[in-house]
């Protein structure tokens, strides 16, 4: 089927086939591998990305379903080079180690600071707590969110 | 990248070199490798846990379109050499060895045993192919736990072996276990046991295997913990030379024990490759890394304390056995780990141990992070049940038993000195953070109010990098190597067989580096993860800090006085009256006679500005802590709140406070989901029953509370090189911290637990029946 995808604010147009999930089709057919797949049944919250303003898994979406639609991934989340706040909050907590589920963190906290900027650390979590890390034990992922929401709110 | 701005690099939380590439989406993991004719792997595996393989039918796959290959277990064995596993066979220890096949062939031996590997134009119909191949068994009962695999009766899943006996059974002593036992007061008797869980990261198994019939040499992009021995194995079962294999690293989603060398699967696909002339990926998916990857610790503990009155902790006498799953791994080795390591940092005038290991139809038992965990477990748990069965607070039985820090040092029973220990120290410094008698009080108010609050500690020691043995004089980890080199751009440039996948040695090594050789962080680079480039090493066993440390400490001084040689001739200076500040190399005391390192660089033309250094680990030592939590646990639904968690350790000399504090946060995550949540669970059929994350359930952010840590840093005993390794220490101490922090809240219940899994439901029952 012919599908036509924002991606990261371009246009890109394919055909890709009817049984391939969002998650391939970004990764192998749009050459971004930023987004990771960790389980491929939507436990993990690895290859979450911003599809039309929500956080959804790519996993479990196929392709074909995001005909027509604005999808944000990691690699879309920088602006000319530049870390997004997020990214640089999160760079300075230390808030990763393997980095292997970081993309999907990324944009679920993306998607959640967008709606909640006051967020606090209760609400946080449980936000995040779709998205498993196995290194880190969370903590400083949760401070990099909300050193990230408390500069936003900063300005 | 910014400035870092610090007066040394080594010491302080500088923000890791990694992130800008992991942040933004451009890290390189296997599965981000695209190359030119790149064909997919999916393996058929085995329904069953135990059978006798058939037939096997393969017609329908190889006539799909799209799929490339199809091999059975006998065409992998004709297209490789046949060979002893080479894991196993390192970590062996002299147990039996069984035979067996890279892909099934007579039999299968586990739920997931591949059988057939397809290769396919893509990995979707890599799968459909996979499908289509047709397998007969003909099941044999199956050796679902340790106890059937003990029995004689049993069916061998080895048949070369004839037994199911992975370990003969073996008993040593240590001291003089029968007057200590004849002569103590009280004795105990306890089973403990600690479930099957597994290492589970993120990122599951996977390699790009490219073979290049030119040249007549293998390139693998892997996963792995070391590079040096994936290509080992990779070149012993291919039948080629060293030089025609070629390993490379990039990025590595977690292991934490899991990915050492290459798997039987990575070396199938190892073999398509060379026989189709084309690159090969296989990349697992999360059933496969569940059901087949591996897993780690199910053993038993038949445990006899002697104590005195007082709470003296004279002697334990233990039997242990070890379920190693089907094929070989770790499993063999384990119990002598933790025979040496059941003393801990008390004294105890005996030991006897006695140990046996089983196979059994599971997947294969392999390190997982601490591997022998389960002797801290088994010591931490009867202590605090033998202080309360003896009226004592179990931190007051702690303090009695355990050693100070001597000169010299007590020996463990087992042997090693107990150099430098700060067990003492880091127990009262957790005791006055948390206030022990403050929350004695609060606990007993709240019982009346029907709360039940628990206070849990517990305590351990880690040979990280471990004592220099007394006769030998030799240090515990071997030798370290590295090679260090000044580019003519002015780069330092260190070359490790450290595989980091996680433990951020880009920018811990180049921060010692940096300080040592005289130049900015940001002038230092690390390279790993290129058999063709790093010397031999393995990132695992909490090595790294001291013994690569130690290594890129010392040789950053010997890159270091071999560039000042060299600069001096260029200065017509005396060497020994330079110094390296900052970049520039100076006339100490003159900053006005400064040219850049870059400038030396340039110059150096033919001269080899390089150096290969080594390192033994130095003075050694050990590195530990103690670990306190409380909890609350809802005694109507059978959860458990962990309310606060507070670590005093003790890892020498930080490297990077933030990385370190990492390590120990990740490590006591992994232990409160194997306590609380983590399983990998067999029917008495030994069909897998947790193959998804919605049956295996790991620890998420609302599970793993705040973290609090304090570093003692007291033990400088190496005049060098004083940073010891912290990586597997918080899961080792967490799984006991927090169990015995359950049982203190569950005393009025009368509970005692002698087992590590503890989800809602399992409290339920233990408050219902206590033991």
């Amino acid at each position: 089927m012919d599908i036509t995808v924002t991606v990261n604010g371009a246009k890109r147009s394919g055909a890709p086939e009817a049984r391939k999930t969002l998650a391939d089709y970004l990764r192998d057919d749009l050459e971004l591998t930023g987004t990771h797949l960790g389980c491929e049944h939507g436990v993990c919250g690895a290859c979450t990305v911003i599809v039309d303003g929500r956080a959804v898994r790519s996993c479990l979406m196929l392709a074909v379903q995001a005909d027509g639609s604005e999808v944000t991934t990691v690699e879309g989340l920088a602006a000319d080079g530049e870390m997004a706040p997020l990214q640089q909050a999160l760079w300075d907590s230390h808030g990763f180690q393997c980095g292997f589920c970081t993309p999907g963190f990324l944009m679920q906290a993306t998607a959640f600071l967008d709606g909640h900027p006051d967020a606090d650390e209760a609400s946080l979590r449980e936000a995040l707590s779709g998205n498993i890390c196995r290194c880190t034990g969370y903590q400083s992922i949760v401070d990099g969110v909300l050193l990230a929401a408390e500069r936003m709110r900063q300005g | 990248m910014a400035e870092i701005l610090a007066e040394r690099y080594t010491g302080a939380s500088i923000k890791r070199s990694e992130d800008p590439r992991i942040l933004t989406g451009r890290g390189r993991y296997v599965d981000d490798i695209k190359l030119p004719g790149m064909l997919h792997a999916a393996f058929v595996r085995s329904p069953l846990a135990h059978g006798k393989v058939l037939s096997v039918d393969v017609s329908a796959a190889r006539e799909l379109p799209g799929v490339v290959g199809v091999y059975t277990g006998a065409d992998v064995e004709s297209m490789t050499v046949p060979g002893p596993d080479l894991l196993a066979s390192m970590m062996g220890g002299g147990v039996p060895m069984p035979e067996f096949t890279l892909l099934a062939t007579d039999k299968v031996r586990l739920v997931g045993d591949p059988v057939v590997l397809v290769v396919a134009e893509s990995r979707a119909l890599a799968e459909d192919g996979a499908e289509l191949v047709e397998v007969d068994y003909d099941e044999l009962p199956a050796v679902a736990n340790a106890a059937t695999a003990l029995d004689p009766s049993s069916t061998p899943v080895f048949d070369n072996l004839g037994n199911n006996i992975a370990r003969p059974h073996s008993r040593n002593e240590f001291g003089d276990v029968a007057s200590a036992f004849a002569n103590a007061d009280r004795t105990y008797e306890f089973t403990v046991n600690v479930h099957r869980h597994q290492n589970v990261p993120m990122e599951g198994r996977a390699c790009v295997a490219d073979f290049d019939a030119a040249s007549g040499s293998m390139t693998m992009y892997a996963a792995t913990q070391s590079v040096h021995v994936a290509k080992m194995a990779v070149a012993m079962r291919l039948g080629l030379e060293q030089d025609k294999v070629r390993v490379l690293a990039g990025d590595i989603g977690g292991s934490f024990g899991l990915k050492i060398g290459a798997s039987r699967e990575e070396l199938a696909v190892a073999a398509a490759s060379r026989v189709l002339g084309r690159p090969v990926k296989w990349v697992e998916d999360r059933g496969e890394n569940l059901t087949t990857s591996g897993q780690a610790r199910e053993e038993s503990f038949d445990v006899r304390v002697a104590v005195s009155n007082d709470g003296d902790l004279l002697a334990l006498d233990v039997n242990m056995v070890i379920d190693t799953g089907a094929y070989p791994g770790m499993g063999g080795m384990v119990p002598n780990i933790i025979e040496g390591m059941l003393p801990g940092p008390y004294k105890m005038q005996a030991l006897g141990f006695e140990s046996t290991g089983a196979i059994t139809n599971k997947a294969t038992y392999v390190a997982y992070r601490g591997p022998w965990a389960s002797e801290t477990f088994v010591r931490e748990r009867i202590i605090d049940v033998i202080a309360k069965d003896l009226g004592l607070d179990p931190l007051e039985m702690r303090l009695r038993n355990v050693v100070d820090n001597t000169d010299p040092p007590a020996n463990m029973i087992t042997g090693r000195p107990l150099v430098g220990v700060t067990t003492k120290e880091s127990m009262q410094r957790v005791a006055e953070l948390v206030d022990v008698e403050a929350f004695r009080r609060r606990q007993e108010a709240e019982r009346a109010n029907g709360r039940y609050l628990g206070l849990g500690m517990a305590t351990f020691i880690e040979a990280a990098p471990g004592p220099r043995s007394a006769e030998s004089g030799q240090g515990l980890m071997g030798m370290e190597q590295m090679r260090l080199r000044l580019d003519d751009d002015g780069i330092v440039v260190l070359f490790t067989g450290q595989m980091p996948h996680g433990q951020s040695h880009q920018t811990t090594l180049a921060q010692i580096a940096a300080d040592e050789f005289g130049v900015p962080f940001e002038q230092v680079r690390v390279v790993v993860g290129d058999t063709d480039q790093v010397p031999f090493g393995l990132t695992g066993g909490s090595r790294s800090a001291t013994m690569t440390g130690g290594v890129a400490l010392h040789g950053a001084r010997q890159l270091k006085a071999k560039v000042l040689d060299f600069a001096a001739n260029l200065m017509e200076a005396n060497a020994d009256d330079l110094d390296i500040v900052d970049g520039r190399v100076e006339v100490r005391g003159d900053p006005s006679s400064a040219i850049t390192v870059t400038e030396v660089a340039h110059q150096a033309g033919d001269v080899d500005l390089e150096v290969q250094a080594s390192y033994d680990g130095g003075e050694g030592g050990w590195s530990g802590g103690t670990h306190c939590a409380i909890v609350e646990v809802d005694v109507e639904t059978g959860l458990v709140k962990i309310e606060r968690y507070v670590v005093s350790e003790d890892c020498g000399a930080l490297i990077n406070p933030a990385v370190v504090e990492g390590q120990i946060r990740g490590g006591v995550a992994q232990g409160i989901g194997a306590v609380l949540l983590e399983r990998s669970a067999y029917d008495e059929n030994g069909n897998f029953q947790s193959a998804t994350f919605m049956d295996y359930l790991l620890p998420t952010a609302c599970d793993i509370p705040r973290i609090e840590i304090d570093h003692l840093e007291t033990v400088p005993l190496d005049a060098h090189v004083n940073f010891r390794g912290v990586g597997e220490g918080g899961m080792i101490v967490a799984p006991p911290t927090l169990v015995n922090a359950i049982e203190d809240a569950l005393t009025p219940f009368g509970v005692r637990i002698f087992e590590q899994h503890l989800p809602p439901a399992r409290i339920l029952e233990l408050i219902e029946t206590p033991t």
